[in-house]
């Protein structure tokens, strides 16, 4: 190769380095690596339903209904509502986005089912305001809709608006609803200091309830009652019990697996979460027990994890930043980090495990004043979990020492 | 409608699933990466196989798997239904298709990727994108945008509110861009030797004189600066020149020739050295030569691609670079020059040696490039 040539080509290496580093943003995703199957039978992808499934015929009957019927809401209704059911079984955010679109096809203003339905759908994105406007319409239009109370109360107490809550209380009570009255009256009472009355609710709601869907739920928060009041072997009974109905409950594993990890018992979280990688929560879950089991697995989970929380960044999605905050503080060890994720949380979810990251996270940044509105929440709610008062009085003598330091003369 | 049946799971779901948002799988996403440069439009768009079959049905045998041989089948419907959910326009709809079909996989599962090409109306002005891909279908969809348009990287997320997006090659892209190519002007004088060289042959002398065929150094810095200036300005403006001339398409020379010549032009520098033919007018022959190195420039900014709505600034901005790099080198070499111009290390070894070095370099240059002779080995 002539020398003159050798400098051109060199020159030729240089430049393409520097277009590709110019080039760089414009380069697929890491994990992409486009290719081409050489057989015809080798199976890319499973679904999540086979044709001939029952749930899949069931979802092809309705789908058939709606379009027999493009103007009639109420088979429109049906579909969303299996959609939005299949998206809580499952896990699957995609189904929510179908019973949106099944929704979206209906022009305003939408009949009281519609409306309702799509209530839940914007609380699931966490539009609570939307939601709350949707299940207020909804009652308008049929003022004894419970369903539309019921969602209304459980916003409220997500936004710590106790009274508000109990009023939608009340109205389930006025209209007899008496097992959804007893859950929505036993969880205002646990979030404003009255531990016990909220047990003493559940527990009544429960001894009256047949469905196992809601026995399974009401175990659930007992638990987590008997949990925020000191009593752990009460609180493992109910898990227990819960969890020997042999239904598949996410929310359920995630608060046992908190359970277990606020007791020190992170082998166990590991062998009953082992198959619960494809969800976020109980992985956040896993990796933390292997994490603190110093796993050879914990460095997978985590970056697992991580991607995960960086797919739903690139497309807008704001709705589990107090997990994301979490996975900060417990797992990257960044507190600056999870106390920004868990002070943006806050401002959208006022619930205990809400006030918990953010007080966490402030004690770990050395920035006490930042969980100023949690301790506010505990001050004015009474909320009596041993373990999260404490928080609040270490955040709160930190944030006095921080005072008296910089108030010190010099 | 039966109400009764969820009304503690109401309770339920929200309660204990709002903070801990059950995306066991993510929410439908496609990625579309496209790359605009003037007319032309080429690009590739991800789509999830679980979304295709949603809108189109791929499980043909209904088994719940879907193969290869599946997705082939159905190459030429996804390439239909996907480009009439998604529009590129620039001066009126550019005319799309898919070029190839491969797949991939994402972190939540296996994904049909639609390599894309395509030529616009029109070669300017701004561009507007509407994507519609699934949204009838599933309202949480969303396009992820990353679109390198005129050299500019943008990135935009496309939802059923936000579907029609446009985008302005604005100022600050040509302020980028300005930016980009005066960077590529700087790195070519860097890396191209013969340039180097025959400017280092040129400056050698600034700081000497020669008078009764001696050499002696000049007595002030602002007579070799002056020098400098002069021969400095008189080879750029005249590079400048030819690499316009020939980035717009207006002058060509056949490559053999112009390195030859640009070779050609470093010996005649080096031999004026030693033995001085012309002197004192040395920016005429800086402007001379700089007529052929000018083309050089161009070769190199061919390889490099000039942006045709961007085309003067972007030349401007690689002629600026070289400009630049070419004061780094007089800034570095005439304080040293004129600090050693009456010492025999710069006069012998630098001065002389320098230009032996040079003449023998740049000859074996051009005989290898006028001749296409191999004479020293990679």
């Amino acid at each position: 190769m002539p020398f003159h040539s050798l400098t051109c080509c060199a020159r030729r290496r240089l430049l393409a380095v520097l277009l590709s580093i110019a080039a760089m943003p414009l380069a697929p995703p890491v994990d992409a690596a486009p290719r081409r199957p050489s057989d015809d039978a080798e199976v890319l992808e499973r679904l999540p339903t086979r044709a001939g499934d029952a749930s899949a015929r069931e979802l092809v009957a309705l789908r058939a209904a709606m379009t027999a019927a493009a103007k009639d809401p109420a088979p429109a209704e049906r579909l969303a509502q299996r959609y939005f059911d299949l998206a809580m079984a499952r896990g699957d955010p995609r189904y929510v986005g179908y019973a949106e679109a099944v929704i979206a096809r209906f022009p305003e203003p939408l009949p009281a089912g519609l409306l309702s339905i799509r209530g839940m759908l914007r609380q699931y994105r966490h539009d609570f305001i939307e939601a709350l406007d949707d299940f207020a319409a909804a009652l308008t239009l049929e003022p004894r809709l419970a369903e539309a109370h019921a969602w209304r109360a459980a916003i409220f107490l997500v936004q710590a608006d106790y009274p508000a809550a109990q009023r939608e209380c009340a109205a389930l009570q006025a209209l007899h609803k008496d097992i959804l009255y007893g859950s929505c009256k036993g969880l205002a009472q646990a979030y404003t200091g009255r531990l016990e009355a909220g047990y003493r609710s559940l527990q009544k709601a429960l001894a009256s309830s047949l469905n196992a869907d809601n026995r399974l739920w009401l175990l659930t928060r007992l638990g987590e009652l008997a949990a925020w009041r000191g009593q752990a072997a009460l609180a493992e009974r109910h898990y227990r019990e819960a969890l020997s109905s042999g239904r598949d409950d996410g929310y359920l594993l995630a608060a046992w697996s908190d359970f277990l990890l606020d007791n020190g018992r992170p082998a166990e979280v590991v062998g009953q979460l082992a198959d619960w990688e494809s969800s976020d929560t109980l992985l956040l879950r896993l990796a933390e027990a292997s994490a603190l089991l110093q796993s050879p697995d914990a460095t997978r989970l985590a970056q697992t994890l991580a991607d995960r929380f960086a797919a739903a960044r690139q497309r807008g999605d704001t709705t589990h930043r107090a997990e994301e905050a979490r996975y900060a503080l417990h797992l990257r060890k960044d507190p600056q980090e999870a106390l920004r994720l868990a002070a943006e949380n806050y401002a959208v979810q006022r619930e205990p495990r809400d006030a918990r990251i953010l007080l966490e996270a402030a004690i770990a940044a050395g920035d006490p004043a930042a969980a100023q509105a949690a301790r506010d929440w505990l001050h004015a709610s009474g909320f009596e979990d041993q373990q999260l008062r404490e928080l609040g009085r270490q955040s709160a003598l930190a944030a006095v020492a921080r005072q008296a330091a910089s108030a010190a003369p010099r | 409608m039966n109400y009764r049946r969820h009304l503690l799971r109401t309770l339920h779901f929200l309660l204990c699933c709002h903070a801990l948002p059950v995306l066991a799988h993510k929410a439908s996403d496609s990625y579309l990466v496209l790359e605009v440069s003037g007319s032309e439009v080429k690009g590739q768009w991800d789509i999830a196989l679980r979304d295709i079959d949603f809108a189109l049905g791929l499980d043909a045998d209904g088994n719940g798997e879907i193969t290869w041989g599946e997705l082939r089948a159905r190459h030429a419907d996804i390439a239909d239904w996907a480009l009439a959910r998604l529009s590129v326009r620039r001066g009126g709809a550019c005319q799309l298709r898919v070029a190839d079909h491969l797949v991939d996989t994402h972190s939540d599962g296996a994904y049909a990727v639609l390599r894309l090409a395509g030529e616009c109306p029109r070669a300017d002005g701004e561009l507007r994108l509407d994507y519609r891909l699934l949204f009838e279908l599933d309202a949480l969809h969303r396009g992820l945008l990353r679109l390198r348009f005129d050299g500019t990287a943008h990135a935009a997320v496309f939802a059923p509110d936000r579907a029609e997006q446009r985008f302005v090659a604005g100022q600050s892209s040509r302020l980028a861009q300005f930016g980009q190519y005066l960077v590529e002007g700087i790195w070519h004088i860097w890396i191209g030797f013969d340039h180097i060289l025959f400017l280092l042959a040129l400056l050698l002398p600034a700081v000497l004189v020669h008078e009764h065929g001696n050499w002696r150094g000049v007595r002030r810095f602002r007579d070799a600066l002056r020098e400098v200036l002069w021969v400095v300005t008189a080879f750029t403006v005249a590079h400048s020149i030819t690499l316009s001339l020939a980035a717009l398409g207006l002058v060509q020379l056949p490559s053999r020739l112009v390195e030859s010549a640009i070779a050609a032009s470093v010996v005649l520098a080096a031999a004026n050295n030693l033995k001085p033919v012309v002197e004192g007018r040395r920016w005429l022959v800086a402007f001379a030569f700089g007529l052929i190195h000018g083309f050089g420039f161009a070769s190199v900014l061919a390889e490099l691609g000039l942006p045709r709505q961007a085309l003067v600034l972007s030349l401007l901005g690689f002629n600026v670079g070289v400009e630049i790099g070419q004061l780094a080198i007089v800034a570095v070499f005439l304080p040293l020059a004129y600090r050693l111009r009456n010492t025999a290390f710069y006069r012998r070894g630098v001065f002389v040696g320098g230009s032996l070095a040079t003449l023998a370099m740049a000859t074996i240059w051009l005989l290898e490039r006028a001749f296409d002779l191999k004479l020293i080995g990679t």
